[in-house]
């Protein structure tokens, strides 16, 4: 009896769930189509996103391959190397829509972490102390001039290089003096895939016109330019506005280097005129010779051909000749030798007094004399040189002196000078110097040597130098 | 004006007659170290001229850049660089060179440290307080002979993209190089096992690649930081760690100070030796291969 009530009761039970199953299967079944539409809709996204990638791919793989990159697994390098070259540079010539076209660096500069600047930064500090006597203070006649017994920032620079693209480099340098003024030391660009051995720098320069003009104060071998530089190119030497092209042959058994140049002529001490329509023209030619495995010489000649501010010509030649000899496995030469000379030929416009007879009585025959002032040009001559040698025994200590002789291009007179050097490096960026010089000139009319009893015709001078370099700093050449 | 337009149309004239002469040659290769001469002789073989800028007795980091350099490379079809700042004067060199090929970014420059992986790369901030510190990691691999497939896959690569047609020969070339390096690798490894673990001291520390791959340990360099001469008080320090540790070694280079080298190991009780810093940087060390096995024999005889 209780099993047919059970019965009964599981047959009630299974007639009343019926229509709820049914309805959950309806249920199941429109899940099911949403699902699959859903898959179907993932699948055609995933294919598309797979095309693209497939695109991309093929994109890449034809783009250019930077040479010099990060690390990248061999078989990847070898896929990637094996498409051309990127640049085609060396193999052929750039097309103007290749000049327009962004190249790496421009690419590179959204994608660049912190730290990667795309170009070299550095700061070098170039401190001296001048001290002499009081009347050569006073009469301005030192090395330093204004800045004799003082201690002060000869140059303070902060220099920026490195490549613009993969076809011109750019310097930047902005300097800081004594008298706390900031100005444009250098800033040019240098074209460095011209065709035929040619190279092209455009800017701002230290022009490349002997040995020591292109070098930077803090860089010299010894304290102060030397006098035949500073009487003949001013204080701060030769810099210029214009175009230098170099060529270097590649035929002759030995190097050599073939410069011209076109400048405005800016230097006031030299030239003057100042307008690239009549432009300081330079040239220079440098050889170089291996003389063994531990010794070598390099020699140049060079020369400017400008107007003055008077537009009168001014014509500088120079000499250069440097000598080292670098034992083998030494990291530093133990003897460098060098020397320069410049000769100068200008025309000047000077004041000179004629006196000639004037008729005052009316007789028709001049018989009184009179004293008048006019312009006389002529052309003056002068020579200077320098000789400096250097021995450095141990790798943190370095002994020189220079010879100084030098008469002045717009203006009689001689000095000659003798300078020992010491130099003490700590570290390849950091250096102290200490020098003496003996200046002595002959009886002139240069005024300020006749002040104060003359005096200051016969100098003794102190120099204390420390230099350092912050960052980078790019290799010095021979 | 007028000179000046001149003198550069008959600099142009010159020029342009000296350019056509060129028939077929071996493509001119410069290396800026030793060890790359080497090694593209091995990849390039009859292919190629090679020629270095700098000699095997030389310290590479402080090389002085010669207008005789840039003679070399204004000739050159392609430049093999180690990279990593060792030989950054390369750049002031290739600079005063006037030729397209090798500047940077060119098809003429190979890097060949690309790929290479790269051991003591500064973890924390440097400056040169630490010394002459190299921010890339230490650039001194070229003579660890397991790194010598990725390095002469570089050299193929880079003579490739500028003589694809060559491609094979140099790919050929640089397979039966490294199967000879490999057999002596082999014959290394085994001269080096019982040494396994030795610790050495060195002067500067250019020898990490190779003392990390036999298995050797660099406890202290004479130096007191990388390029700056070592300080009294350093030395009594080495010394005293040497004595401790029982080196038996200093692993000298050619260029720098043997004496001073000596009279530490003296003090410690151990012996100084100049090793094959380079391929040419002693007698024996005339080619890749002969440097390295100069540097396995000295390290196997002197730490028996």
């Amino acid at each position: 009896m209780h099993a047919l009530v059970v019965v009964s009761v599981l047959l009630l039970v299974a007639l009343l769930a019926a229509p709820v199953a049914a309805q959950e299967a309806d249920a199941l079944r429109r899940e099911l189509d949403q699902m699959r539409r859903g898959f179907e809709t993932m699948k055609e996204q995933y294919q598309k996103s797979i095309e693209a990638l497939s695109d991309r791919l093929k994109r890449l793989e034809t783009t250019p391959v930077p040479t010099a990159v990060g690390p990248a697994p061999a078989s990847a390098i070898q896929a990637l190397q094996a498409a051309p070259p990127g640049t085609g540079l060396g193999s052929s010539p750039m097309s103007p829509s290749d000049l327009l076209r962004p190249r790496e660096p421009y690419s590179l500069y959204g994608q660049r972490g912190s730290g990667q600047l795309l170009f070299d930064m550095g700061v070098t500090g170039d401190f001296v102390g001048a001290f002499a006597p009081h009347n050569v203070q006073k009469s301005g006649a030192g090395t330093f001039g204004a800045d004799t017994n003082r201690f002060f920032p000869r140059e303070v620079e902060l220099s920026f290089f490195g490549q613009i693209d993969p076809f011109a480099r750019a310097e930047v340098r902005i300097e800081a003096g004594s008298d706390s003024s900031v100005s444009l030391a250098e800033a040019n660009l240098t074209l460095l895939t011209l065709p035929y051995g040619f190279q092209a720098k455009l800017g701002q320069m230290r022009n490349r016109f002997g040995l020591t003009n292109v070098i930077h104060e803090h860089d010299l071998s010894f304290v102060d330019r030397p006098n035949v530089l500073r009487n003949f190119f001013g204080d701060e030497g030769l810099v210029e506005k214009g175009v230098e092209v170099t060529w270097v042959p590649d035929f002759l058994p030995f190097y050599l280097e073939a410069l011209v140049g076109a400048f405005n002529g800016d230097n006031t001490t030299a030239f003057g005129y100042g307008r690239i329509t009549q432009p300081l023209v330079t040239g220079r030619l440098r050889t170089f010779f291996e003389l063994g495995d531990t010794s070598a010489i390099q020699l140049g000649i060079s020369g400017a051909n400008g107007q003055t501010a008077d537009r009168l010509t001014s014509t500088i030649l120079g000499y250069d000749v440097k000598y080292k000899y670098r034992p083998e496995g030494w990291l530093h030469p133990l003897l460098t030798l060098s020397s320069e000379g410049l000769y100068s030929r200008r025309r000047l416009e000077e004041v000179v007094e004629v006196e000639t007879l004037v008729d005052t009585d009316g007789d028709g025959i001049p018989d009184t004399p009179v004293t008048n002032l006019i312009g006389k040009k002529s052309t003056r001559d002068a020579f200077g040189w320098y000789l400096q040698g250097e021995v450095q025994p141990l790798r943190r200590w370095a002994f020189g002196a220079r010879y100084d002789a030098s008469q002045f291009p717009d203006r009689p007179g001689f000095e000659k000078a003798i300078e020992p050097y010491v130099s003490f490096f700590p570290s390849e960026f950091l250096r102290f110097r200490v020098a003496y010089k003996h200046t002595d000139r002959d009886r002139t009319q240069i005024e300020e040597f006749n002040l104060n009893g003359a005096t200051a015709r016969s100098v003794n001078e102190v120099f204390f130098q420390a230099t350092f370099i912050l960052g980078a700093h790019p290799a010095h050449p021979f | 004006m007028r000179r000046f337009i001149f003198i550069v149309t008959v600099m142009m004239a010159l020029a342009a007659l000296t350019a056509g002469a060129e028939g077929a040659r071996k493509l001119r290769v410069v290396a800026t170290i030793p060890d790359l001469k080497s090694l593209t002789e091995a990849v390039g073989g009859d292919l190629v001229d090679v020629d270095s800028l700098t000699r095997g007795t030389q310290n590479f980091h402080e090389a002085e850049v010669r207008p005789s350099m840039m003679l070399k490379l204004r000739r050159a079809d392609v430049l093999v660089e180690n990279g990593l700042d060792l030989d950054a004067w390369a750049d002031v060199a290739v600079n005063g060179a006037n030729n397209p090929n090798i500047v940077r970014g060119a098809a003429g420059r190979v890097d060949i440290s690309r790929g290479v992986p790269i051991l003591e790369v500064p973890t924390v901030r440097v400056d040169r307080s630490m010394g002459d510190v190299h921010p890339l990691g230490n650039p001194h691999f070229s003579l660890d002979p397991g790194l010598a497939p990725i390095i002469t896959q570089n050299i193929v690569d880079g003579l490739a993209r500028v003589e694809p047609e060559n491609r094979a020969a140099f790919a050929r070339n640089r397979e039966l190089f490294l199967a000879k390096l490999d057999q002596e690798m082999g014959r290394w490894q085994k001269m080096m096992e019982p040494v396994r673990g030795a610790k050495v001291v060195v002067y500067h520390p250019d020898f990490i690649y190779f003392l990390t791959r036999f298995g050797l340990v660099q406890v202290a360099t004479l130096e007191d930081r990388a390029g700056i001469p070592a300080s009294p008080g350093h030395l009594v320090n080495v010394i005293k760690m040497m004595k401790a540790e029982r080196v038996k070694m200093i692993l000298v280079e050619p260029w720098n100070d043997v004496k001073l080298a000596n009279r530490v190991a003296e003090e410690a009780g151990a012996r100084a030796f100049v090793m094959a810093t380079a391929v040419g940087a002693v007698k024996g060390a005339e080619n890749y291969i002969a440097a390295i096995d100069f540097n396995i024999k000295t390290l196997s005889e002197a730490l028996k």
